[in-house]
């Protein structure tokens, strides 16, 4: 009997021990990253709960393993065996028992908090999101803006209807707890009311090729007015590249995600810079030069594996696009103007 | 080095070789008559590659010798079914023999091999991940046609696949070893076939690791497509290996489940078996079923890329998500094949170093029976992010949880064996507790994952991470070093170190569990996986520091563990005995074990865990008139 | 052990059970052709698999218990090798179940326009075949060897039919037809993908098949087979009646269920 009381009170003492281990390393509780929306509440609720029942579990399998490791040593020398207990049916039927009951009143608090997460607002504003290696473009489709950046008004339910040029991404917001794939042929959506004001990142969690560690872009969460000034900003922007070929090549450059992988500043990226791209002899990895001109820009965007530039892979890991003449000759005309 | 020459692996490595030759000339011949280009980046096209490795898989097989008597009998030559041994000394483990007891060795051995070799590429990228940014893997950096990022990508996804072949071949290793010895069987009931699921698995590992000389793969061992569509020859020869693997595990295990059904001791009811054979029995139940799937799933892969078939790509109709079922239908009740046989090691080996009887035997092998079935449908719980339809994430919440019931009965039935036992401590029990509290912390680790809001903010990140390496390590890697530890006296009549076992677990075990809670610690704050570099800005670079630094003490301590394995074959203390003082039939008889197991048929009369009961035999030797002729 | 009484009870049996098939099969054409009754149609080929498990390949005889204790006996050998066996088929019959799931993911209520008539041709074949193995292995366990060659001929040309039906007909008109392996689009999914893997699959299986018909005939040859031990025969039936257990799920998934899609 005096081994079960010692034993209980180290459990609970352990307990207490290994769940407050947990909060002072900041896990108990989640407080990092910060928790950024709506939804992160009823996820860190759980999640606490959760590491207060670890903490105990932990506690009441490995106290009585270390007591009895103590305690019930073979001394030096000794060669008896311990006492005969096969079983107890009683006992058995316990530790099967409850821990199925609380398997289920996880499980159902599991639900709830899903329920939470999922919650719709029928006024939730709808942003489109499309992935491609290796970043990610919005576009607002009531403004006809298309950004890099994501900006979203605080307080306010968004739905992201999401999809990818290639293969697949998964778009995460560490500070809003939400994760979602990006699958080719198909929109998934992710739904998330931003609560608090800052500048976030989307990284995108799953695997898809040498530079998935990059690709992030910038979120940021803004008040309603700093928003909507940004909005008309922006639709601004838009209209007036709309009207010269260069400025819809700039668009179409966006909306395909070439700036993922070529900088415009001269930093290199997974494909060569476009930065006094245009006139330049460029090096191929047969060892040729090749003036840069618009035949060589248009095959090089149609048909990436048609030259290969020194330094890089072949095949390509450029994904061969689709474009009508016309779009190619604004696009070459955006690259012209990158000096 | 003669006897090198003249060996079975290395006239299998050869014909390998020529079959692949064969196989990738037929392709291109065929390809060149056809006037398609008939070279590529690594000089053979990809068909070719494909081909060849396959034909070179077969050759191999041919060519070392173990599908002799199969032509033989195909033929209708009748074979010897006595298997007298013609090699000696280590000559027995790179030739084609039909004892258990060699091809579990031979199955130990390579499974070794390729922990090393899936270990030094985890080490490798882990010295890249000591700080952000990157270090070595530049991308100007360029080896094998990868630049550095894509050989990190590589060398983290061959670590992955390497080390699960790596456990699927060390379990097997294990329970070819024990399984016959536990049930008092003088072979496995298919000798031939045992040998046969060995030796396939030599290639299929050759296969595998020559990926990272084609351009590598960088999808992770998971091998999602579109990704897996693009990706470089190496993919074709990640998905071969694993194929070809694949049939090992298959037929290995259809092996064991006919053994324990057809060739148990007389009296060796189901209920008095060693506790192991039924972890054994559950583990071979999965792999002789579910790994179809993952077959399935990789040829239509690379069938997709060899002909265009558009199961998974979109503008064809097909379904990425698809694969992604096909897969974690296998690769899920997977990872209760890697546990069950360690989980079977900690109940068998516990009551032996307690000499107390194992708490709750009935429940305890009804449990592994139990996670095996149940194991079959919680799959998507690795989806939940994935985009499969919303409304299947409940129910399999409930069942991923539900696993925790039957995986809690073990951990309690180990605390009450412990309890009030006279516990002694010596190398393998070491190993045995620390699987437990291992385990314990991978196991609880897994809920969190399984309540389906939480997952979405912990999948793909380290946090993951930390969760299966600690399930793999508790369930897989420290008893199979128990198991190795306990029974080395048994294969070799002699013992290793305790002095540099102890040593091996007191550096290994705070190492790793420094590597996997900040594994947890940083996934937590927002470090995903699968990448070669992290933002500065999340401040994780102390943190990775000491992560690589408990990486490498791990490699060390394995080290020391390599150096004791090999230098105690020769030299270590002479161990005839049963000196463990196991109530098991196998301990009944001097080591190491002759040729067909016991001298004479064994009985079962009692019951196998009866420590503290004075007189109680688990078996006996079955008088010598009633032995009818066993060989 | 046999008399002749119970060997034309037995081949009669055959006859009757080879009927039954046929009627089946017959009807489950008509009721595709008729009415489009998924559900009517599975439970036709499950009706169709239960004949062919246990009269064919004998299922129950996996409950047959040792006569001879002494593990290196024939008859010992023969019950383990039989466990062995089925324990194959199981996890075989996994890949054609995910095959099964595949297509019914990708395909749903679609299938590939293909030619009926041939469909309905290489079927009856694959079943007449099963009905001269059945009877060949009869005969061969009632010790009549030559009556074993005989049928088992019968049954590889019958197999080979089949084979080169599906290889070398049907993949040809469905090519021409422009059913290639990389046919598909967003809307009819990948049929041509999931046509060709399904038929391949199981033309391999065939293949093999023949190969074991082959080796089981030429040692029958030999006189390596009495009627107490003839367990290669055995196996080379059972994997046989496996192959057309597999098809009777094959052939409506491909021929019958769902509205056919063209590549035109
Ligand atoms: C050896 C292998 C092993 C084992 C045993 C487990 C065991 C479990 N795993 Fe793990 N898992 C993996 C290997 C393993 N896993 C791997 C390799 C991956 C990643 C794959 C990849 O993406 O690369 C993974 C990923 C993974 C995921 C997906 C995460 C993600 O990618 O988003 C999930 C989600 O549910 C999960 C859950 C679980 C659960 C619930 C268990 C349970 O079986 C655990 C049960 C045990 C306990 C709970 C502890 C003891 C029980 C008690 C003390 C009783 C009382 C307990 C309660 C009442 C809770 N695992
Ligand atoms: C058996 C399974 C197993 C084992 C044992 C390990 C062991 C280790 N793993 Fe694990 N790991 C996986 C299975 C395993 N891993 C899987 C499945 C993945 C997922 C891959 C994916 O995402 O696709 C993964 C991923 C993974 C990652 C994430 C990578 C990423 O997402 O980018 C990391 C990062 O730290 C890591 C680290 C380690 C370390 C440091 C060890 C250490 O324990 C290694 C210790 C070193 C050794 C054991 C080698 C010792 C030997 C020698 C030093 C040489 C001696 C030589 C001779 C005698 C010839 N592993
Ligand atoms: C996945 C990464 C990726 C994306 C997305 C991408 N590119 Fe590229 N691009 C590359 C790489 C790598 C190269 C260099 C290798 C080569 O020549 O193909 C390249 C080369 C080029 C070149 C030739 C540059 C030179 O220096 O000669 C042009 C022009 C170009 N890309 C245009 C585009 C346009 C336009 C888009 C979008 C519609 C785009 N790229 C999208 C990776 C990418
Ligand atoms: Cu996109 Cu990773
Ligand atoms: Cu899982």
């Amino acid at each position: 009997m005096q081994h079960f009381v010692i034993v209980g009170i180290l459990v609970i003492i352990t307990t207490v021990l290994t769940y407050l281990g947990l909060d002072v390393a900041g896990l108990a509780k989640q407080q990092h990253p910060v928790a950024a929306s709506l939804q992160s509440a009823p996820i860190d609720q759980l999640w606490h709960w959760e590491m207060i029942v670890i903490s105990f579990l932990f506690a009441l399998i490995v106290v009585p393993m270390m007591y009895s490791l103590v305690v019930f040593r073979q001394k030096k020398g000794e060669m008896k065996d311990g006492e005969h207990m096969e079983g107890n049916t009683t006992l058995e039927v316990a530790w099967t028992v409850i821990p199925l009951f609380i398997v289920v009143i996880f499980a159902y608090l599991g639900g709830w908090s899903l329920g939470e997460v999922n919650r719709v607002d029928p006024q939730a504003l709808v942003i489109n999101v499309r992935g491609a290696q290796f970043a990610w473009t919005f576009e607002y489709p009531e403004y006809g803006i298309v950004s890099n950046e994501l900006h979203l008004p605080v307080d306010r339910q968004v739905v992201l209807k999401m999809t990818s040029s290639d293969v697949i991404h998964s778009f995460w917001v560490p500070e809003f707890r939400l994760k979602q794939d990006v699958v080719p042929g198909r929109i998934t959506e992710y739904r998330v009311t931003p609560t608090l004001i800052g500048d976030y990142k989307v990284r995108c969690a799953e695997l898809c090729g040498t530079s998935h560690a990059y690709m992030e872009n910038p979120i940021i969460v803004n008040t309603q007015a700093d928003y909507d000034a940004w909005i008309i900003e922006q639709t601004e922007i838009a209209q007036q590249l709309a009207q010269t070929p260069e400025g819809q090549g700039r668009l179409l450059a966006v909306r395909n995600g070439c700036l993922g992988c070529h900088s415009l500043d001269g930093t290199p990226g997974t494909g060569p810079t476009w930065f006094n791209l245009f006139g330049k002899q460029e090096n191929l990895d047969d060892g040729t030069a090749i003036l840069v001109d618009e035949a060589y820009l248009a095959e090089s965007i149609l048909n990436p594996n048609a030259k290969i530039v020194a330094g890089f892979t072949s095949p390509s890991v450029m994904p061969a696009f689709v474009f009508t003449d016309e779009e190619i000759a604004n696009i070459i005309a955006y690259i012209q103007t990158l000096k | 080095m003669k006897k090198f020459f003249t060996s079975a692996l290395f006239k299998g490595l050869v014909w390998q070789v020529i079959g692949f030759f064969i196989g990738a000339s037929l392709v291109t011949g065929i390809r060149a008559l056809m006037g398609l280009s008939t070279t590529d980046t690594f000089f053979f096209t990809e068909p070719a590659w494909v081909l060849g490795s396959f034909i070179g898989a077969i050759s191999f097989l041919v060519g070392c010798g173990v599908t002799d008597d199969w032509i033989k009998w195909a033929r209708g030559i009748e074979t010897h079914d006595e298997h007298e041994e013609h090699w000696h000394g280590w000559e027995k483990f790179i030739n084609v023999s039909f004892d258990h007891k060699v091809i579990g060795i031979q199955y130990t051995l390579i499974a070794l091999a390729l922990l090393a070799i899936g270990g030094t590429f985890a080490l490798i990228f882990r010295t890249e991940l000591a700080a952000s940014q990157l270090q070595f893997l530049t991308t100007e950096f360029q080896l094998f046609g990868q630049n550095g990022p894509q050989l990190y990508n590589t060398l983290m996804s061959l670590h992955g696949i390497v080390m699960i072949i790596s456990i699927l071949l060390g379990i097997s290793g294990i329970i070819n070893y024990a399984v016959p010895l536990l049930i008092g069987a003088a072979d496995m009931s298919f000798p031939r076939l045992n040998a046969f699921s060995y030796w396939i698995a030599v290639p299929a590992a050759v296969t595998l690791i020559s990926s990272l000389f084609l351009g590598g793969f960088d999808t992770g061992w998971t091998g999602y497509p579109p990704l897996s569509s693009r990706a470089p020859v190496g993919m074709q020869m990640f998905f071969m290996g694993v194929f070809i693997a694949g049939w090992s595990s298959i037929l290995g295990a259809l092996n064991v489940v006919v053994t324990v059904i057809r060739m148990r001791a007389k009296g060796m009811a189901a209920m008095k078996m060693p506790i192991f054979v039924w972890a054994s029995l559950a583990t071979s139940i999965i792999a002789m079923t579910a790994t179809q799937f993952i077959g399935l799933a990789f040829q239509l892969v690379m069938f997709q890329r060899l002909f265009g078939m558009g199961f998974f790509d979109p503008s064809k109709g097909g379904n990425p998500v698809l694969f992604q079922h096909l897969f974690w239908f296998y690769s899920h009740p997977a990872v209760y094949v890697f546990i069950l046989p360690g989980l079977g090691v900690i109940s068998e080996l516990l009551p032996v170093f307690v000499r107390k009887p194992l708490y709750g035997y009935r429940w305890i092998a009804m449990s592994s029976i139990g996670i095996a079935l149940v194991g079959f449908v919680v799959w998507a719980h690795h989806m939940f992010t994935s985009g499969m339809n919303e409304y299947l994430r409940v129910p399999f919440m409930y069942s991923t949880l539900l696993v925790s019931v039957p995986t809690g009965v073990k951990f309690f039935s180990w605390v009450a064996t412990m309890w009030k036992g006279k516990i002694s401590t010596p190398t393998p029990m070491l190993f045995v507790l620390g699987a437990i509290i291992v385990f314990l912390m991978g196991g609880l680790s897994g809920p969190p994952h399984a309540t389906v809001s939480t997952d979405l903010h912990l999948h793909d990140t380290y946090f993951v991470v930390g969760h299966f390496h600690d399930t793999i390590f508790g369930g897989f890697v420290f008893p199979f070093f128990a198991a190795i530890y306990y029974w080395f006296p048994k294969a070799t009549g002699r013992r290793m170190s305790e002095f540099w076992g102890k040593v091996h677990f007191w550096l290994m075990t705070p190492s790793f569990f420094v590597l996997t809670f900040g594994m947890m610690y940083v996934g937590l704050l927002g470090m995903r996986r699968r990448i070669a570099d992290y933002d500065p800005a999340l401040g994780l670079d102390t943190a990775h520091l000491v992560l690589t630094i408990g990486a490498f003490l791990i490699a060390l301590s394995v080290l020391i563990f390599f150096i004791n394995f090999f230098y105690s074959i020769k030299n270590g203390e002479k161990a005839e005995g049963n000196i463990w003082e196991s109530r098991s039939p196998e301990w009944q008889v001097p080591s190491p074990m002759s040729l067909h197991n016991y001298p004479t048929p064994i009985e079962v009369v009692g019951e196998p865990y009866d420590y503290g009961l004075k007189d109680a035999p688990y078996t006996r030797f079955a008088p010598a008139s009633k032995g009818k002729g066993k060989h | 052990m046999s008399h002749s009484q119970n060997k034309s009870a037995a081949l009669m049996q055959g006859v009757i059970i080879f009927i039954y098939l046929t009627a089946l099969t017959i009807l489950e054409y008509f009721v595709a052709v008729a009415f489009d009754a998924v559900p009517l149609l599975i439970v036709v080929a499950i009706a169709k698999a239960a004949l062919v498990l246990y009269y064919f390949m004998h299922i129950y005889k996996l409950n047959e218990t040792d006569s001879d204790t002494n593990h290196d006996s024939y008859a010992y050998k023969t019950i383990t090798n039989r466990l062995g066996l089925w324990l194959f088929l199981l996890s075989d019959s996994f890949v054609f179940a995910g095959l099964l799931v595949m297509r019914s993911n990708l395909l749903g209520l679609t299938r590939p326009e293909l030619n009926q008539v041939l469909g309905l041709g290489v079927t009856a074949v694959l079943l007449i075949s099963s009905f001269f193995m059945n009877r060949g292995e009869l005969l061969m366990a009632h010790g009549d060897v030559k009556g074993f060659m005989r049928n088992t001929v019968i049954t590889f040309i019958l197999g080979l039919g089949f084979l080169l039906g599906v290889v070398l007909l049907e993949w040809r008109i469905a090519a021409h037809e422009g059913l290639t392996a990389d046919f598909g689009n967003p809307v009819t999914g990948p049929v041509g993908g999931v046509f060709y893997m399904m038929t391949g699959m199981h033309a391999f299986h065939v293949f093999t098949g023949l190969i074991f018909l082959a080796v089981v005939w030429n040692n029958a040859r030999k006189g390596l087979y009495t009627a107490e031990q003839h367990w290669g025969v055995e196996a080379a039936a059972v994997y046989w009646h496996f192959v057309d257990l597999v098809w009777i799920f094959f052939y409506p998934a491909l021929y019958l269920i769902g509205t056919a899609v063209s590549a035109h």
